[in-house]
């Protein structure tokens, strides 16, 4: 009885870490096939193949493809939170935007393709357009932190208007079309959006 | 004598029904544009016939497939779209400068946004549809380089492009459609946001000699 007892739930952690365990691997199969057929959602075959699992196995985990995509969105999200370097609120004006830059630049260089996936499979679903929201609203919370020194020089509506711009000018496609469209490297593109956000931040009681 | 009518008449009726097959092309690309600006799905060729007011038969007969009605439509767009921005050239001060340009992008990206959409979305492999594309961002920068031609002579080279790269990137159509769709700026808000932020992005127009 004691013994059946101590080894229940062993069995049942066993099975539900097996199950995780499986759940997340569907998930970065998902991922990294997204990433190669964006923007095409990857079929339920193509991701159970690269899973190394059966269609059923996928579908046992999620009921169907618009699951598995807000999971992988979601995993993603918790990555691009989980990696992002702390703020450098402190630093000097141009400590922070150089900061801000290269951190923005990563993100758009890891997650463009499932970013693209994303926008153009949004359709009808409330919950991927709840997520495109939630990572826009993300990116001008941490626009508004970075140049809080800066943005508090101005009244609250030319404030909103510079923030506005200053997502605008740092969007995963403004990212794409500097490597893609106009073939700059990962350097020039940072100092290209570098000299913008200089010229569009006002300067604060502490600048040179 | 007999064989003359036939001569007089024949070119009358050929033009004739050059116009009429000119029109009924027109009017299927025209359905096509109305269905992208009601709905973001990609329309059928059946909502298109019915929507111009054809058979399918008669969609297909113009066009061999859907592909060459979005190429049609997107050459259609930009013709108009060029049409409407030279009657607003390059004129008056820097002000007058930035309000001709963001209002015009502005009208642009309201009136086409829905196509450019349906643009991206179908491009995949087509070659055609990735020219255009790769076409109308050269007209964007084109329209800018020339209305802020004074502004841009005074940067070297380097600083000009980065400076024409970071308006391209604010005034693309997707940055208007978020300032309109999620932070509900009216026409004139977003308008006014553009053209703040190209002001503060442009070095001081030099003195004129």
């Amino acid at each position: 009885m004691s013994d059946t007892s101590i080894k229940k739930p062993m069995r049942i952690d066993g099975r539900r870490l097996r199950s995780e365990r499986t759940k997340q691997l569907i998930i970065e199969a998902y991922l990294a096939l997204a990433d190669a057929f964006s923007p095409r959602v990857p079929t339920a075959a193509e991701i159970a193949e690269k899973a190394g699992y059966s269609v059923r196995s996928v579908f046992e985990r999620f009921p169907d493809i618009l699951t598995l995509q807000i999971a992988a969105v979601d995993y993603a999200m918790a990555q691009v939170t989980a990696l992002a370097p702390p703020n450098e609120l402190e630093g000097d004006r141009a400590m922070r935007i150089r900061s801000q830059v290269r951190a923005r630049a990563q993100v758009c260089e890891r997650w463009l393709p499932l970013w693209r996936s994303l926008i153009v499979n949004q359709g009808n679903s409330e919950e991927l357009k709840d997520r495109i929201r939630g990572s826009r609203e993300r990116v001008m919370g941490r626009l508004e932190a970075m140049y809080q020194p800066e943005l508090e020089t101005v009244a609250e509506g030319e404030r909103r208007q510079l923030v506005i711009a200053l997502e605008a000018l740092t969007d995963v496609e403004s990212w794409a079309r500097m490597r893609e469209f106009f073939d700059l490297s990962f350097d020039e593109a940072c100092l290209a959006w570098i000299q913008a956000i200089d010229r569009l931040l006002p300067r604060s009681a502490t600048d040179p | 004598m007999t064989t003359t009518a036939p001569k007089a008449i024949s070119p009358v009726r050929i033009d004739g029904r050059r116009l009429r097959s000119a029109r009924t092309r027109q009017i299927i690309i025209e359905a096509y544009l109305l269905l992208l600006r009601e709905s973001p799905q990609i329309p059928t060729a059946a909502a298109i016939a019915t929507r111009a007011g054809y058979s399918i038969r008669s969609v297909f007969e113009r066009f061999p497939d859907l592909h060459s009605l979005r190429i049609a439509a997107t050459d259609h767009a930009m013709l108009q779209a060029a049409d409407s921005v030279a009657e607003r050239p390059p004129h008056g001060d820097r002000a007058a400068r930035l309000r001709i340009h963001v209002e015009m992008r502005g009208r642009v990206c309201e009136e086409w946004l829905p196509l450019w959409r349906a643009l991206n979305a179908n491009q995949g492999d087509s070659v055609e549809l990735k020219a255009r594309i790769h076409q109308i961002r050269e007209l964007v920068i084109r329209r800018m380089e020339a209305m802020y031609e004074p502004e841009l002579s005074t940067l070297d080279a380097v600083e000009r492009r980065q400076t024409i790269l970071a308006i391209e990137a604010l005034i693309d159509f997707e940055s208007w459609a978020r300032m309109r769709e999620f932070f509900g700026q009216s026409f004139e808000e977003a308008c006014a946001i553009w053209i703040l932020a190209i002001d503060r992005l442009l070095p001081p127009t030099p003195a004129v000699s």
